[in-house]
Order: structure tokens, then sequence, then C-alpha cells
């Protein structure tokens, strides 16, 4: 019988229309324009060097009486989060009475060699949370943390309990040494106090070239092949581009941080196995005692699932919440069922908590 | 697979197909360029041609050379499979197929040294605009080595003295740690041609596993996919590995040490030519943000202790409009000033 049920004729008129689809192409192709990002107005509301923290603004007030600040991670860029008008976790949440706000980080440069984890955890997110509480004349307000974010965030509601009412993480690794984090795995190997002081900061395209090959052929290969079926619709081309030009707007990594975040987290595993020290505070997660969100996503190649879980067992709250969404670490904002799902559950589990 | 057909008319079918196909890619080219695509050499020139139409856009050029490489290695897996289907008038087992996979890999068009190795073509197929890997960053400073590799090599092994010593020495330690680093690359290779060997055996394995109706392969496309599944699986296989761990590290850590010593070099020619040096720079900003940290601490101290000094006051300030605001009789109570005395003990 064999396993192979393959009309040659189909075949060869599947190769056909390939290159047909690739040929006609040509003219899609030239009428796009640069492809834009961002969904939802939003206002400055304090500059430090190059982070800038902004408010953003949704079509009515917002109902919620404490809002919520997203920390994003240092790699990549923080629109992913409100990329495109039917694609945005910040645009759902608005339109659900939340007030959210979002530190974008910038793009380091070697002046910024010497920022460390404390510069950005107890500095810069520190100041960040004091302008918004000030702002809102609170004393606590939410914290959404995504993936390196999310680690940041958990560092931060540890040591100031007093400043963070819920804390919600999104993709968030806890335990660096599951045996199925490939991304992890390498960087136990790696000498990283040679790799930074020779390199200063990180390239932004090293970086990415690490990403892509943790999956070679689906990342660099079969997702391209993919793109020919979609050729030929231009909203689905834009949509395309639009992540192409996500995953490759990536900042430099700020040399001092990134040796710290690869020594303690990386290779020591400290949020698991304790030791962890930022600047002159020592972090617990048994000090993160507030109620916790904890959302990561189930086919996530770069933050498995099994990293973010243990954070249930070693969180000090008694007030914790998991959703495991069925998706990877991108589709967990751009997907439909992303939109259907992620930005409610945050709400109603806020609005129970408010 | 359907086998009715006469192994002539197949290839009949494949020079229709391939007429069809040129007239495709000269419909486009042609009238965007003016020139046609060689038919000498099918396929892949065509995609050649057509992404030249967009040399002068600039605006997705990324995306289209990954497109174009992508493309360029799925068409010839294509090719490939459906010549090897064409070919055979009956059913093929799994290695057959898988043979004509491999082969699929080894077409013209495709670098002569990837051959049999698709995960390293993937590789270094990630290399381009917005991700620069490990060759990319080796490449940066290949001029320096070929200088010092010229210089150093009749020097390896030969005892450093006189006036160069040092500028010999150094020389030695930098050609040393690019030998060093070839190894752990090579290391590297044969890893990642392990890994491709393993993915042509799992995609037997799974080819194995479709033989029952229903579950069959009715595609090129499915069974292209199929194959990226026994890739990415070989791959993980070997890159979650404690050796792939190791030699991943040693790559890292044996290009880092070649590029600290060209870094040297280059320092130490900017500072015979009174040239400011990166060490420099560095000193500057690491001081600047100790002397920011200091000030930023210092002035937040200093405004808490002015926070408590001016809650003090008000606290003062409040009690003391208390006061005032009593009535005469009240503030002359006895009971009353006995409060403000007992107050004024605390």
């Amino acid at each position: 019988m064999g396993p192979l049920r393959i009309d040659p004729l189909k075949a060869m008129d599947e190769a056909l229309k390939f290159n047909q689809r690739l040929a006609a192409s040509f003219k899609t192709l030239r009428s796009l324009d640069e492809v834009d990002y961002g969904a939802s107005a939003k206002e400055e509301i304090y500059r430090e060097d190059k982070l800038v923290l902004y408010r953003f603004k949704g079509k009515d007030k917002p109902s919620a009486k404490v809002p919520i600040l997203i920390v994003y991670a240092l790699v990549n860029r923080p629109y992913m989060v409100d990329l495109q008008d039917d694609r945005s976790l910040v645009k759902n949440l608005l339109a659900m009475g939340e007030d959210v706000y979002l530190i974008d980080w910038g793009y380091p440069d070697q002046s910024d060699r010497y920022l460390t984890l404390d510069d950005y955890i107890n500095g810069y997110i520190d100041r960040c949370v004091d302008a918004v509480a000030h702002r809102h004349k609170l004393g606590k307000i939410n914290l959404l943390g995504i993936c390196q974010g999310g680690a940041f965030s958990l560092c931060y509601a540890a040591t100031h309990r007093d400043k963070v009412k819920n804390l919600i993480t999104m993709v968030t690794p806890v335990d660096f040494h599951t045996p199925d984090n490939m991304l992890s795995h390498w960087t136990r190997g790696m000498d990283v106090d040679l790799f930074i002081d020779t390199l200063g900061n990180v390239p932004a395209d090293l970086m990415n070239w690490c990403y892509l090959t943790l999956k070679p052929v689906r990342l660099n290969q079969q997702k391209y092949i993919g793109l020919v079926d979609i050729l030929d619709n231009k909203a689905e081309l834009e949509n395309f581009l639009r992540m192409e030009k996500w995953i490759f707007d990536s900042p430099d990594q700020a040399g001092e941080a990134f040796r710290q975040f690869i020594k303690d987290f990386y290779q020591a595993n400290k949020l698991v196995k304790g030791g962890l020290t930022i600047g002159d505070k020592d972090v617990s997660l048994k000090d993160v005692t507030m109620p916790i969100l904890n959302i990561f996503a189930e086919q996530d190649h770069l933050v498995p699932p099994s990293a973010s879980r243990p954070l249930k067992q070693l969180a000090g709250t008694k007030d914790y919440t998991e959703l495991a969404f069925k998706g990877g670490h991108i589709g967990i904002y751009v997907s439909g069922r992303a939109q259907r799902e992620v930005p409610g559950a945050i709400h109603d589990w806020l609005a129970k908590r408010a | 697979m359907s086998d009715k057909k006469p192994t002539q008319d197949w290839a009949h079918d494949w020079q229709a197909l391939q007429k069809q196909y040129w007239n495709a890619w000269q419909d486009v080219t042609r009238n965007a360029t003016g020139a046609a695509p060689d038919p000498a050499t099918p396929w892949h020139e065509g995609l050649e041609q057509w992404s030249r139409l967009f040399a002068d856009s600039g605006k997705q050029n990324e995306t289209l050379d990954r497109l174009l490489a992508g493309a360029k290695g799925y068409m010839a897996l294509m090719q490939s499979m459906i010549a090897a289907a064409g070919n055979k008038t009956g059913g093929m087992d799994p290695k057959a197929w898988t043979d004509a996979m491999r082969q699929g890999f080894s077409m013209p068009g495709v670098d002569a040294l990837l051959h049999g190795n698709p995960l390293a073509k993937m590789l270094r197929d990630i290399g381009g605009p917005g991700a620069q890997g490990f060759d990319q960053l080796s490449a940066n400073f290949a001029p320096f080595l070929q200088q010092a590799k010229s210089e150093s090599l009749s020097w390896l092994g030969v005892p450093a003295f006189g006036y160069a010593r040092e500028h010999q020495e150094h020389y030695q330690k930098m050609a040393a740690a690019f030998v060093e680093f070839q190894d752990a690359v090579n290391r590297y290779n044969a890893l990642i041609l392990k890994s491709s060997q393993r993915s042509f055996e799992i995609f037997e394995n799974k080819l194995g596993e479709r033989d029952e109706p229903g579950r069959q392969i009715d595609s090129p496309r499915a069974l292209y996919d199929l194959w990226v599944d026994a890739a990415e699986e070989a791959y993980a296989e070997i890159a979650l590995s404690d050796e792939f761990r190791a030699v991943y590290g040693d790559v890292v850590n044996a290009q880092m040490r070649v590029r600290s010593h060209v870094q040297a070099e280059v320092e130490r020619i900017g500072t015979d030519l009174g040239m400011p040096t990166r060490t420099e720079l560095n000193s500057v900003h690491k001081r600047l943000h100790e002397l920011r940290r200091a000030h930023k601490n210092g002035s937040d101290e200093r405004v808490a202790e002015l926070e408590r000094e001016v809650a003090a006051l008000r606290g003062e300030v409040a009690t003391l409009k208390r006061a005032r605001s009593m009535p005469a009789n009240v503030v002359a109570h006895p009971k009353h000033k006995a409060v403000k005395a007992a107050k004024g003990r605390k």
C-alpha cells in the first residue's frame, strides 16, 4: 500500500500553483505600504533616559479604579500588546473599562551598558509605579508582567509589596531549568562574563538569531512556504509583515542587566533555588503575597508551561489563579482565540479583586 | 500513490508543467525587466528572477529574502518528490521516499557543502538582515585574523623574546584562540550533520506509521510538513543533549576569546595613534552610572527626610490651629490645662 496516496497530476498542479501564486504576488507586494502598528491612542506621562511611560486612551473613560501597568520584556518591542485594531490586548482591556499603562524601554545603546537589574527593577519600574500611583492617588496598583517583564514584576512585587495590589504574569518563566527549555539549556555552557566583557551590549540581531535557531526549519522555511498561500491577500499579507516587523525589531540588551539575568535566572535558577538579590534587596517568591493570575501558553517554545507553572508552589500568595491558553508565545497576544479569551479573563479576575 | 499512468506519460506531463511554469514566470519577468529567465536552469532561476523584480523596493526585502530562500528549498523538494513519483509505476516504501527527500536537498542551486545536511542549510539561511549569528559575528573580525595568521603562523610555538616580545605573544595567543574556535565550530557542525541524518531516520519512521488507509499522505505539502516535524524533532533531540550544550558553549566562548584578542589589538593600535578606546569610553559610562545611582539614592533619601519633616511640621501646625480655635473658657478649664500639660510631657 505505501504511506503516500499522492496523485502525481495533483502534485504537479500544486507545484504549478505555488509558482503561479509566487509570480502573481509581484503586484500585491509592490502595492504594499510600510506596515504600521498600534491600535490605541496613548499619551506620554513620564520619561526617563530612553524609557517612556504611556497611558492608553480608550473610547470611554475607564471604569476600573485601579490601573494596570504593563511591564514588557527588554527583548523585542512592547507594541505586540497593541499590534493592530483586531489584535490588541490593550484595546480589549480598554473596552472593558480597564485603565492601562505601559513601559516602553526604548533602545539601549552603549551608554546604557552598565544598567543593572537593580536599575531596571528598583529604579525604572519603581518610579513608573510611583508615577501611576501618584496620578491616581493610590498606594497600590495592578501590575501585568510579560515574559522577562513578568520575571521582573515578580521580583518587584516580592520587594515592594506595599505598591502592588494584584499581579498578573503572562508567559513568565519562573523555573529556568525545566528539561524542555532549550534556551536555558544552551546558556548554561556559556561563560557570560566573557560574553558581556567582550560584546558590551548584546546585539539584537544575535538575540534574533538565537530565537530562530530554536526551531530552524519551522521558523526559517516552513513559515515562508505558508506565506505563499496568502500572497494574493493584501490584508493577510500586511498582518504577516507586521509580525515580521515586530520579530526583527529588537533592541540591543544592556550588558550588565543581561549578565545578571543569565547568571541568576538562566544559569543559577535563583527564583526557584533562592539566593536572588536585586540591588540591596533579597528576592523571595514567598514574599509575593498579593493575588496572582498566572497566564501561560500551552504551545510556548520560548517559555514552556513547565517553566511558568511552578509559581503556584513558590509564591507566598493564598490567592493564586492559573490560565492555560491554547496557543504559543506570540499567539497569546495576536490570535483570534487570544482576543476572545485573554482580556476577558484578566478583566473578570481583576473585577473580583477590585 | 496512484500508479495507473505509464511512465512515459509522466515525462510528458512533467514537460508540460515546465512549460506552463516558464510561461508564468516569463509573463511576469518580461513585463517588469524586459528579460526572460533562462530555461536551462529550471526552478531556481525563475525564483531568482522574481526576487530581482524587488531590487529597488527596499520595503519588504528582508521578508522577501527569507521567502525566496524558503521557496527555493521547498521547490527543490517538490521537484524531487514529483520526479520520484512520476518515475515509479508501483508504490514506494518509506525508505524510497526518504531517499527522494534526501535527494531534494542536493538539487541544483543548493550549496554542495550542504548536500544531505538540511539543518545546516536552515541554520545558515537564518543569518540575514535582522538576524546575525556567530558566523556573521566572526566575519567581522576575519580581516584582523588574516593579518594575525600571516604574522603568527611562523611564530606559533616559538618562544617570544626581544623587543617585540609582547606583540609576538599577543599574536600567538590570538592565533591559538582562533584554532580553538575553529575546532569548536567543527564539533558544532558535526552535531548539526548528525541531527540532519537523524531527521531522515525519523522521517522514515513517521512515513512508516502512515501506511494504514486514512493516515496516508495525499499531497507534497503534507509530505513536506511531515519532514519539517521530523527535522525539528531530530534537531531538538540533539540541541537538548548535554553534548550540544557543551559544544554550543565552546563555540560561543571560543569566539568571544578570539574577539577579545582582536579588540585588544585594535585598542593597542588606537592607543598608539592617540585615539579614544572602547575601554576608556566604558570607564566613563560606568562612572556616570555610579554617579547617577549615588545621586538618585541620595536625593531619594533627602526627599524622604524632607517628607518626614513636612509631615511633622504639618502635625504641629494642625495642633496649634486646633488650640487657637478653642474657646477661651475651654482653654482655661483646669481639666484641659491638665490635658495640655500631659501632652507637653510626652
